[in-house]
């Protein structure tokens, strides 16, 4: 299948290096101590954090840290086909894993011993690139709970098809079985913290299309910035500053 | 069970609902055609309680109505799980499951969930859970036989093995359900006649406090025959009150001699 | 749950019973209800409703299926809920489950009429294709995604909202399939049926504190309740379907009481909805 155009243009008509249209929201729930929608495209998902707050199951408090959790859930209405699966099903048990690992990777957890943080991410619509919208939309709502942070970590992925690097693959693209990098990214400190990859590439390849990843996830950092800004200056207006 | 009632058959032939071809039972046009079972429209099924039904629980009771045939078992009050959080009254719990044998076509057997919350929902305001603070009682109804209105029959039948149980309680929880087939209230229906209303009301209500513990109607309905049906079912609920409380009578007097 | 002092519990119990509750409305007024249409543009309708920090998501998907044998000549509806972990931490893994399963059957049983589909908001009748062979199945997947208390007022209003963003395929069944051959149908992308959706009953809980009722309860008013009665109206006036909530025994008059104060309500709540999903509906349609 050509997933490349000879004129250059994907299937959605996105040139290879073009991200999809990305939309940021803070405080989509109202009852939680954080929260934001992402939205790359299609996909769009709520994060939600509740938190820190007193460990609920004292056997897993650790003394010098804060315990982060998270859970992973998308909705009967997500995809495209109506699915009705039960929950905890190995693909989000993992996806909640490496949403959990990386942000435990930013948040300064030994500045609240003995604590839990609690992050819940819901996908509303999946096209797509769920991991990454759903990191971008954690990243957002700690933010908006005021958990300190080492840095903004946003998630990026990109793929290789047709011979040519993409950047932020949609559910076709994805399903095309070619491999598809993603990762997470600290833009300040200039790190990798997840990295992950199906199928293979040559190692040279594979170097350009992960640097492709990260100039995906510093142009979200640059926005996730701006729209936090945003929300800081309507903080202030309301309070009459 | 140990003793039959007088008023089943005495001969067993299985309910005939799975015939090929079904027909209305009921003509909209015909005033006065006749119930399946030969009942009046107001006419409930012959009712049949008898406690002590299970010697390992602390309570149970067994419940014929017709072809309806259910026993519940109380257990408890027990200590709660561990993992339960400190509470300073009882907890209650309620599972009302189906044989597989129940329906005419061969079931799973497993709980009905709707059932046991609705069934919790009715109890609950009854039981005095002030009195056993730490601790659960449960309550497992298994429908022997459905031959509809299985939840009321499974609601009074669960008071009364509470009640077996030695539980507090403000009162006897009864509970009837009716039909709203075209113009016509049926109370306390069977299943056929279940399956082709065109309404339900089912009212559980503590007879002797006059109060309504649970109510749930559907299909469309004008206020007048709400209140109507209201009326005929808290009616109805307070006869068959006064049977359940005849049988723990019986029971206890039995026991003394 | 709720942590309240005393204090707080007695300052909502004050207000209600002066008429004047803690978000100064009276005991009978609604939140302001935001309606928003076309939220999930993979489904077929939907509809996000907010009311106050209540905040739910309903969408409806079409499927071609089969007619049950017993009424061929009916569709099939159903309706789930799913109470996301984002609403409150007591939801995560399967704590949402039992709520879930509350709200569902609650919803089914107020909308969907009696065994005979008398009362039903949605006409199964004009779901069906070719009668026996193929029907439309609709799924009603709601989603809570933040909750503030009157969960089923808003989930019955949502999916009022999400039925008449629906658009159903129009269907053309190929002719010369005969006998027990399932006739090959053929969908259209372009052309799509409406629902009608004046029929559908609106939900109204009445929540009993102390002597009064409420409608629109937030969380801490519903901790504060004894009972609780959700009942549905439609247009005409005509009750479709009624659950009670909460342990507590009413007296039969009460209960009929609530029941009178409920019809009246729903007009007005009616009236206000219907205008809301209009409202969205325009805005969709030139944005």
């Amino acid at each position: 299948m050509e997933f490349v155009s000879p004129e250059g243009l994907r299937l959605d008509g996105r040139r290879p290096m073009e991200m999809r249209q990305i939309r940021a929201e803070i405080g989509a729930v109202t009852k939680a101590d954080g929260s934001a929608v992402f939205e790359m495209g299609n996909t769009k998902v709520i994060a939600a954090v509740y938190g820190p707050r007193e460990v609920q199951n004292r056997s897993q408090q650790i003394n010098d840290q804060a315990l982060v959790r998270c859970e992973y859930s998308m909705a009967n209405f997500s995809t495209g086909d109506r699915m009705r699966k039960p929950k905890g099903d190995r693909r989000s048990t993992e996806i909640s894993l490496v949403i959990r690992q990386t942000m435990e990777a930013c948040i300064l957890t030994h500045l609240m011993p003995r604590s839990q943080i609690d992050i819940f991410v819901q996908v509303l619509q999946a096209d797509g690139g769920t991991r990454s919208a759903c990191i971008n939309a954690a990243t957002l709502a700690l933010a908006d709970a005021g958990i300190p942070m080492r840095d903004l970590v946003t998630s990026c992925s990109s793929g290789y098809l047709n011979s040519t690097p993409l950047l932020d693959l949609n559910y076709v693209e994805d399903s095309a079985g070619g491999p598809d990098v993603t990762v997470g990214f600290l833009p300040k400190l200039d790190k990798v913290t997840l990295l992950q990859m199906d199928s293979k590439l040559p190692i040279d390849i594979f170097e350009n299309v992960m640097q492709l990843a990260i100039e995906g996830c510093k142009a979200i950092a640059n926005y996730i910035r701006e729209i936090m800004l945003e929300n800081t200056k309507q903080l202030e207006y309301r309070r009459g500053i | 069970m140990a003793g039959k009632p007088g008023t089943t058959p005495t001969t067993y032939s299985p309910s005939p609902t799975n015939q090929k071809i079904r027909r209305p039972i009921f003509n909209e046009n015909e005033v006065d055609w006749v119930r399946p079972d030969g009942r009046g429209f107001h006419q409930c099924r012959p009712a049949f309680f008898r406690t002590g039904a299970v010697n390992a629980a602390s309570g149970s009771a067994y419940a014929e109505f017709g072809n309806t045939k259910v026993i519940v078992s109380v257990f408890g009050p027990r200590e709660s799980k561990k993992a339960m959080m400190y509470s300073d009254i009882g907890r209650l719990n309620c599972s009302v499951s189906y044989t597989t044998f129940a329906t005419p076509a061969r079931g799973q057997g497993s709980e009905h969930k709707d059932f046991s919350s609705m069934l919790h929902k009715s109890l609950e305001g009854a039981i005095i859970l002030e009195t056993f603070p730490k601790t659960t009682v449960d309550v497992f109804a298994l429908v022997l036989e459905s031959g509809g209105s299985d939840l009321p029959v499974v609601i009074s039948c669960a008071s009364l093995a509470l009640a077996d149980a030695g539980i507090l309680m403000h009162d006897l929880v009864a509970s009837v359900s009716l039909s709203c087939l075209g113009k016509n209230l049926v109370i306390d229906p069977i299943l056929e006649e279940e399956s082709y209303q065109d309404g339900g009301l089912l009212i559980t209500c503590m007879p002797s406090r006059y109060e309504v513990t649970q109510l749930t109607v559907t299909g469309e309905w004008s206020t007048p025959k709400i209140n109507e049906g209201m009326q005929l079912c808290l009616d109805a609920c307070s006869k068959l009150a006064k049977i359940m409380r005849s049988c723990l009578k019986e029971a206890t007097s039995t026991s003394q001699e | 749950m709720v942590g309240l002092s005393l204090g707080e519990k007695h300052f909502i119990q004050g207000g209600i019973a002066q008429d004047i509750r803690s978000d100064g409305r009276k005991r009978l007024t609604y939140r302001p209800i935001n309606v928003e249409t076309g939220v999930i543009p993979q489904a077929n309708g939907s509809a996000r409703i907010r009311m106050g920090a209540t905040d739910v998501i309903s969408t409806v998907k079409a499927e071609l299926g089969k007619p049950i044998s017993l009424q061929p000549d009916k569709g099939k509806v159903s309706i789930y809920v799913d109470c996301s972990p984002t609403a409150a931490p007591m939801f995560e893994g399967r704590g949402g489950e039992e709520l879930s399963t509350e709200l569902s059957v609650a919803l089914q049983r107020s909308l969907l009429g009696g065994k005979s589909g008398a009362g039903a908001g949605i006409d199964l009748s004009s779901l069906v294709v070719v009668e026996g062979k193929i029907c439309w199945d609709l799924y009603i997947d709601c989603l809570v995604v933040c909750s503030d208390g009157n969960l089923l007022d808003a989930l019955g209003a949502a999916i009022k909202a999400a039925l008449s963003n629906t658009g159903i395929p129009r269907v053309q069944v190929a002719a010369g399939a005969s006998g027990d051959e399932q006739p090959e149908v053929d969908i259209s992308d372009e052309e799509f049926l409406q629902f009608d959706t004046s029929d559908i009953p609106v939900i109204v809980t009445l929540t009993k504190v102390g002597r009064h009722y409420i409608v629109d309860a937030t969380t801490e008013e519903e901790s504060q309740m004894s009972s609780a009665i959700s009942i549905s109206v439609n247009r005409k006036g005509h009750i479709c379907g009624l659950t009670k909530r909460g342990g507590a025994g009413l007296d039969p008059s009460i209960v009929l009481d609530m029941i009178s104060v409920a019809k009246h309500v729903s007009e007005q709540l009616m009236n206000k909805l219907d205008s809301e999903i209009a409202a969205a509906e325009a805005g969709e349609d030139e944005s």
